[in-house]
Order: structure tokens, then sequence, then C-alpha cells
């Protein structure tokens, strides 16, 4: 692979992409259906290239300026130490880059609980799967079917309820390289998960990773989901998911993120069931030289649907924090209640926080809000904690754990110690305590 | 050596001249009160004592038990003892009255090269203080002043004090927003911290305060100083007959 001191004016990533994925192709897996359609994905990414700020779903993340030519893709690598949430009993999935390392032991898995591998599931005509490998407008989504190497596949059947936790760890130690996975949750009637997803890993060299995610919520399912996505250094992260919520089923949503260089998670939402709802709380914190991106498009498509959304956000450094989202309240979703609310706390001077909500309704007996707010640390708090004798540093640290604790709070007791205390370590790395 | 003595202080905000002068003396185990209309200075002698930023000290001096509270930092100020129990006390989300007295009291035992209080220790005379003040536990388990009435905010900062022992407590407008009952609460309490090795400066308003915390010596600030100091009965003469005449008269 050419470096990126070695790219001419002609190179870019997008032909960077497309002539490896000529070269390696036939080695992605996968049976005869697939291999048009990750050829068709590519033709369409290499049309279209890396999404940049003149798009406006990216305007606030621009890829193509981030993102250096000259990567290659993630090979098989030995697995590393999991410093998160080792002790928590779970079934357990581990992906290094693009690839599960140890499958979970079936016999280990509650009857009515399935866990496969994508790479295995997709040698085999699948049926059931192709809707979900098909080629799209989306430039990320194409890029990622093209190059998936790997992902999980979820499903838990009919009012099955999951007691332990599926916790998937996801690693990318390689350097200079690009992982995709695609995953499926599938929760069929009436089931019951818990989904923990833990991404780490540093790298001093760049890499470039998406991972789509579909999930799928049939009546009257309900799944938590926790997410912390926790890489640091070089690492640009690309998390897509896309959710549809069948009638009376929940989504809760836990989204933390800081440590890499760029991290976007985006969620698309359709609450197609009536009485459908949708729940997330998500915090971040860039540092220096970091990009954080919290994006989301809640679509109400029925009656009686409910979302509530509460991003709440740190900066400091030259750090930059974005929350883009836009809900929609079609015609249908009478009786809806919406609520949308981005806070951001910006520590110094030299960072940036962009927050955009945006709310288009088309029902007439809806119930509907958004709101937002930046600021920095207020004085009066600051000083009131001082006068009682509280180092300013410490004070300082105590209000911006305070600001976040109405996210981490959400998170059940066995996990809440575990972030609060990496947040937190974060925060002092980054220079937010200080 | 004074236990408070502040000598032709002058202080600024935002470039404003506020204090102008001010001369006071404290002995230990004093009470004394200062009053004055608004505007007089009242609320920023208390933050220029306790160290809040933006209040400039540009000449003039405050030596404390022998320190000079000018050169120390707000946490400084309160680890030697300095408390000052506010008017508008703030609210706090995220973080419980109980975690933060904790906080508080360990961090001015770090800054004084103490030991921590032992965990069972704090609890018991957290207790004891919270049922003085009629505060539930419910209460303080809550973040910091969220949700609080007026005199919940008051009871909260005379928990405080009453946790965290000061040698110099300034009450700023303690009195104000307060009904009768909750009033008696709040002195109650403080009389109950008075003691030969604490003493008090009373900022206030109105008399009414002070018919239930009696002070030693009662001063009037006026456009950023002392115009006049007396005994008790100067309070009264101006319940009796407003700020005007002194304030003319200086």
């Amino acid at each position: 692979m050419a470096s990126a001191e070695k790219k001419t004016s002609n190179q870019s990533f997008e032909s960077d992409a497309a002539a490896l994925f000529s070269n390696i192709s036939a080695s992605l897996p996968g049976a005869t259906w697939l291999q048009p359609l990750r050829s068709e994905a590519m033709k369409r990414f290499a049309c279209e290239g890396l999404p940049h700020k003149r798009v406006e779903w990216w305007k606030y993340t621009d890829l193509r300026s981030k993102i250096v030519e000259g990567l290659g893709v993630a090979g098989v690598q030995p697995l590393n130490t999991v410093r998160l949430y080792d002790t928590l009993k779970s079934h357990r999935i581990r992906i290094d880059g693009a690839l599960v390392k140890s499958k979970p032991i079936q016999a280990d898995l509650p009857d009515g609980l399935e866990i496969l591998s994508l790479a295995e599931t997709v040698e085999m005509p699948s049926l059931w799967l192709r809707p979900w490998l098909q080629p799209s407008s989306s430039a990320i989504e194409n890029l990622n079917l093209a190059f998936a190497a790997d992902g999980f596949l979820i499903r838990v059947g009919a009012n099955v309820r999951v007691e332990t936790p599926i916790l998937v760890h996801s690693l990318l130690s390689q350097q200079n390289v690009m992982a995709h996975t695609r995953s499926i949750v599938l929760l069929e009637k009436g089931a019951e998960l818990t989904l923990i997803e833990v991404d780490y890993g540093t790298a001093a060299d760049q890499s470039f990773s998406t991972a789509n995610t579909v999930i799928l919520l049939e009546q009257g399912s309900r799944l938590r989901h926790l997410r912390i996505s926790a890489r640091e250094g070089k690492n640009h992260l690309v998390r897509s998911d896309k959710i549809d919520l069948a009638r009376d089923a929940s989504y809760e949503g836990v989204i933390a993120t800081a440590g890499a260089t760029l991290v976007r998670q985006q969620q698309t939402v359709r609450l197609s069931g009536r009485s459908a709802s949708f729940n997330v709380a998500a915090a971040y914190a860039p540092g220096l030289d970091q990009h954080t991106d919290y994006s989301f498009e809640v679509a109400h498509a029925a009656p009686q649907t409910t979302s509530r959304i509460l991003v709440k956000g740190v900066a400091t450094a030259n750090g930059r924090g974005v929350v883009q989202g836009r809900v929609v309240v079609e015609p249908d979703a009478q009786q809806s209640d919406s609520h949308q609310m981005a806070r951001g706390l910006i520590l110094t001077a030299g960072a940036e926080i962009d927050q955009r909500p945006e709310l288009e309704i088309y029902a007439d007996d809806v119930k509907c809000g958004h709101g937002a707010t930046i600021g920095s640390l207020d004085v009066n708090q600051l000083f009131y904690l001082q006068s009682r004798g509280i180092p300013e540093a410490v004070a300082r640290e105590i209000l911006i754990s305070a600001f976040i604790t109405e996210i981490t709070q959400r998170l059940p007791d066995v996990l809440r110690a575990d972030v609060d205390t990496w947040l937190t370590s974060h925060m002092e790395k980054i220079g937010g305590v200080q | 050596m004074s236990f408070l003595e502040i000598r032709d202080l002058h202080a600024t905000i935002g470039g404003k001249k506020i204090l102008q002068g001010l001369t006071l003396s404290i002995g230990e185990g004093e009470v004394h009160a200062v009053m004055g209309p608004n505007g007089s200075g009242k609320s920023t002698l208390s933050y220029v004592l306790s160290g809040k930023a933006g209040y400039e000290v540009t000449s003039g001096s405050m030596m404390f038990r022998g320190q000079d509270l000018a050169t120390m930092k707000a946490e400084e100020r309160a680890a030697a003892g300095v408390f000052l129990a506010m008017q508008y006390p703030v609210e706090i989300p995220g973080v419980t009255t109980i975690n933060f007295l904790r906080a508080a009291l360990n961090s001015q035992a770090k800054l004084r090269g103490e030991p921590e209080i032992q965990a069972v220790t704090f609890l018991k005379r957290f207790k004891e203080e919270r049922e003085k003040l009629s505060m539930s536990d419910e209460m303080v388990k809550r973040p910091v002043n969220v949700g609080f009435s007026g005199g919940e905010k008051k009871r909260n900062e005379v928990l405080q004090m009453a946790m965290l022992k000061p040698r110099l407590a300034i009450l700023d407008e303690t009195d104000s927003g307060l009904d009768i009952d909750a009033l008696k609460l709040v002195a109650g309490g403080v009389n109950a911290l008075r003691a030969t090795d604490r003493s008090f400066l009373i900022i206030t308003h109105y008399q009414r305060l002070l018919d239930y915390i009696p002070p030693d010596r009662v001063h009037v600030l006026a456009a950023g100083r002392i115009v006049k100091s007396g005994g008790p009965e100067l309070a009264l003469e101006l319940e009796a007959h407003g700020y005007d005449d002194i304030v003319t008269a200086a």
C-alpha cells in the first residue's frame, strides 16, 4: 500500500478503495449471490465518494478531509486482552477488525437465542439476509457492504427473554487498515434482550472502520442497547444503526463516546408500529484533535409512537462535538410524542460543539418538543464548591461528572462505576479537569 | 493580633468601585451585624472576604488570624475557616448534598494536612446536624438545593456551616425570603453554633434577624464604607428611622 506521504494528486481514498476491492473481492466471504451486490455497492461508492461537508447530513463531519488513502484491509489478529467489563457475566462475541474471533459456544446459549457469524452465514444461499445486504443510496453503507468481512447475527425467538446480556467486544488492533462489519439483531415478537457493545483498542497510525447494524424489533419486543465507544488514538469509526420498531416494541439505548480521533454514531429509526417507543441517551467527550458526532433520524410512522433523545457532550482543547438530529412525524402518526434535547458543555475557548435539532410534523394531534443548550461551567456553581473548601480542579471535575450523570445513571449498576471511571480518566487525559 | 482586621479596603468588580475604604475589626467569638441600604456593598463585602472570582481588591488589607485573605484562593480561605452562607445558594444538579459535604470536609482536611474524616463519624455527625434543622434524609440525598424552597436552601446553608465548623461565618442576607417559622429555625441553628472561638458577620437589610441572633456590634455600610458603628441599639434606631439620616450625616 502507498503511504500517505507518497500520495500524488490524482490518488484518492475512493480510487484506492476501488483498486483494493478488485484485488481482494474474490477472497471476501459470500456465496455467488453476494458478489454482484458487493460489486454494485463498490461501483456506487466509487462514484459518490466519501461523505463530505457539502452533503447536508455530513455538514459538520467532513469524512473526505479526514480519511487518508493508502489503507489496507484488516487481517486476522491474535486476541488482545479485554479491559472493560471483563468480569461481567455475559454471552460474548469478539471482533478484531473484520473477524469474529471466538464464536460463542452455542451449547451455552439458552434455547431461543441464536448467534451466528455473518461471514459463515453468507456462504450459504441465505434468503432472509438478502434484503439487508443491498446496495443503497448511502455512500457509507455501500462502502461497508462492498468490504464487509464479518459481523454478528443475533436472533431471539418469540417471547424469549434472554436474561444474560450479550457482550460484543470490538477491537481494531491493526493500523493503516480499514475494517467493515455488518450485523443484524432480530428480536421476534415479545422477545427481550440486553446488548452491550464495547469498542476499544488504540492506534498510533490511522485506521478506519465502519460498523453497520440493522436492528429489527418485532411486535412487543424490547431491546436494551448499551454502546461504549472507547477507541483511542488515530481510530476513525463510523457506526450506523438502522432500527425498525413494530407495534409496542421498545428500544432503550445508552451511547457513550470518547477517546478516538473521529467517531460518528448515526441512528436511523423508524417507528413503524403503533405505540412503539424509542428512547436514547448519548454522551460524548472530545478532547485534543478529537471529533465526535451523534446524528439521528427518527421517523414516527404510526400513531401513538414515542421518541426521547437526550444528548450531552463535553468538549475541551480543540475538540469538536456534533449533534445533528431530525424527527419526522408522518401524517398517520397521530398522538405521537417526541422530545429531543441536546446539551453541550464547552470547557476551553478552542473547543466547538455544533448542535442542530430539527423537527418536521405532518400530523395535527401530536406532542413534540426540541431544545438545545450550550454553555461553559457555571462560575457560581464553581464558587459555591470552592467556598466550601473544594479546590477548583476538583470542583470542575465534580461539575463535569454531574453534567454527564444524567446519561450514565441510565446504565445498570454493574456497568455504571466502570463507565464513570472511564469517562473521568478520559476527561483527565484530555485536560477537561484542569 | 486581631481575629479579623479589615483596613481601608477598596474593591472593584468589572472596574466598578464598590468598596471604598472599608475598615472593620471583629474579635474572636464576637457577632457583628452589617446593615445598609441596597447597593451599599454588603454582598460585595461577603464575596471579597470569601474569594469569589471577578472581585478585585485594589488597595487596603483583610487579615484573618494573621493571614492575608487577599492572597488566598477561595478553597484556602474555606480551609482556614471562612464560611459564607449565601444569599442565593446555587443549585447543583447531579451532586447530592451528602456527597458534596463529604467532599468539602475531606478537601478542607487535606488542605490543612489533617486526615480525612471517617465515614462512620461523618454519617453520625451528619445525621445529628440535619435532624437539628428538621431536614429529612430524603432531602440530603437529593442534588444540592435542586427543587428546594427558599427556606430549605437557607437551612441547607446552616447545615453546611454546622458540618464545616468555620471560625468565621459570614451570613449574607440569610433572612431574605424566609417566613417567621423558617427564620426561627435558621436562627436557632446559628445560635447553636455561637462559640468563643467562632465569630459571625451577619449581613442584613432588616433588624428582624437580629431579634433572634443578638449581635455584639452593629455597623452601617453606605457607599462602600462603614459610616457608623454601635451596639445592638443601633439596629433598633435604623429600624425606626431608616438609613437616610445616618447616611446623609456621614
